[in-house]
């Protein structure tokens, strides 16, 4: 399995299986719609959390795998996929350790909230590879950061240290690696199950700001 | 190089370069301070891949020269007809397809400020000074200056420039977002053009074009139709991506 799902305490882990870097296949992408539909109509659950297995988030894309099966239909799905997370009503944080690039760092920035660690490397690599980021990097980047920013890092390709991500407004808190679960833990159990993202920024101000300062 | 009356275009290293070249203040003589026929032959010339405005001497630009304004206008649809010039030249500016850096040294005002509103990052020197002083000559904004400004820095920091017409220093313009980045004074174009060129060297124009392209779809079409758009410019560029990988091999 790509994705290991598990609820616990009302509250649904949802960890990125393909260690040592969690890599995103197209079956990831298949597990991913499966559960997604799932979450939908899962009865008691109060908030999501996206975690990586072992030391990485995930470095996204299997690129060589991407190029052999260029298909518009199945990407513009796994957009609409990410989408969906997005319009979930219960929160739904990333909790971001080491590695997480590319399509990853576009699976984070669909959640609603990111808790990342010290050491974590971020970024959107792509142009490097001749590519652009694929699924909604690029307009979210340019609402949390702005669009010159937006520019910025996706033409440069380059990747980030947590720090850079938290003065950009790409990331909302950083520990040390240690306390990013147990952290991301205390937040979905304090925020309302029942959330607009449209008001991110006072769940920002009231739950996540102050829990960690 | 490539002169008009009031500004020079020349090409750096596949950068274009437009100085608005009327020190001290760079005045804009007319709203279209560069004919829009002249702009998009500069612009087309040679596959540009980023294009970085500035002024020439200390000045970015005072704006424009309401004495010569107000006397070439004459009737209201004169006025119009100008003013539709600069708002056509602007609007081009932002919809272009490679990124646009305006560098801002000095005083920044009115139509200044619209020009660097219309660029996509604003670089400014420590002693910049931005406002849209309109109001205290019984004016506004006229080229989407109060359409873009909001967009930039909120309403209620952009409602308070354009109603007060306070001037702002660059520290001040970079707490509101207003400005991307702050250098010293003799260093904005150098850092500019190093920026633009850490975007752009190594990239292909069609990756340039289809990520501006994104974004510009972000403001202008619905979420669902730019979520489509995009996947459609991704998969283009991963299809010739893929294409040459398999040259490449052969």
């Amino acid at each position: 399995m790509m994705i290991h799902w598990m609820i616990e305490g009302g509250i649904g882990h949802l960890k990125l299986n393909q260690p040592p870097s969690n890599t995103m296949t197209m079956d990831f992408f298949r597990e991913m719609r499966d559960l997604v539909n799932k979450i939908k109509s899962a009865p008691g659950l109060k908030a999501i959390i996206i975690h990586g297995h072992g030391r990485h988030f995930s470095s996204g894309a299997d690129i060589n795998e991407l190029l052999d099966n260029v298909d518009e239909q199945a990407m513009l799905e796994n957009h609409r996929l990410f989408a969906q997370m997005e319009q979930f009503k219960i929160p739904v944080i990333s909790a971001i350790r080491g590695v997480c690039i590319g399509s990853a760092f576009e699976l984070a920035l669909f959640s609603h909230f990111r808790i990342c660690s010290e050491d974590a490397v971020l970024g959107l690599p792509e142009s490097n590879f001749n590519l652009m980021p694929g699924i909604g990097g690029i307009q979210r980047v340019a609402r949390l950061a702005g669009s010159a920013k937006a520019i910025e890092i996706t033409l440069r390709g380059n990747t980030f240290p947590a720090e850079d991500a938290l003065k950009m407004g790409l990331v909302d808190v950083v520990v040390p690696k240690g306390e990013v679960l147990p952290l991301a833990l205390i937040f979905a159990r304090e925020l309302p199950e029942n959330i607009d993202i449209e008001y991110r920024a006072f769940y920002l101000h009231k739950y996540i700001k102050p829990l960690n300062a | 190089m490539s002169q008009i009356d009031f500004a020079t275009f020349e090409i750096l290293n596949e950068v274009g370069i437009i100085t608005l070249d009327l020190p001290p203040g760079n005045y804009l003589p007319i709203p279209g301070f560069i004919p829009l026929k002249i702009f998009k032959q500069w612009i087309g010339s040679d596959h540009l891949k980023g294009l970085i405005i500035r002024g020439r001497g200390k000045n970015f630009s005072a704006g424009g020269n309401l004495e010569q304004l107000f006397k070439e206008s004459g009737p209201p649809d004169t006025m119009q007809c100008l003013m539709d010039e600069g708002i056509e030249l602007l609007n081009c500016i932002q919809n272009l397809e490679i990124p646009v850096i305006s560098v801002i040294s000095g005083v920044c005002f009115g139509g200044g400020l619209e020009i660097a509103l219309a660029s996509h990052i604003r670089v400014a020197s420590e002693n910049a000074l931005l406002a849209f002083p309109e109001v205290s000559h019984n004016l506004m904004p006229g080229m989407g200056g109060t359409v873009r400004l909001p967009g930039v820095i909120g309403w209620s920091y952009a409602v308070n420039m354009i109603l007060g017409g306070d001037i702002i220093n660059a520290k001040a313009g970079k707490e509101m977002g207003l400005i991307d980045y702050i250098v010293p004074k003799d260093q904005p174009f150098t850092f500019a053009l190093n920026l633009m060129q850490k975007m752009t060297r190594d990239r292909p124009l069609k990756v340039i074009k289809s990520i501006m392209k994104s974004l510009k779809n972000a403001r202008t079409l619905s979420p669902e139709a730019a979520m489509a758009e995009e996947t459609k410019l991704f998969c283009k560029l991963a299809a010739d991506e893929a294409e040459r990988r398999k040259t490449e091999e052969a």
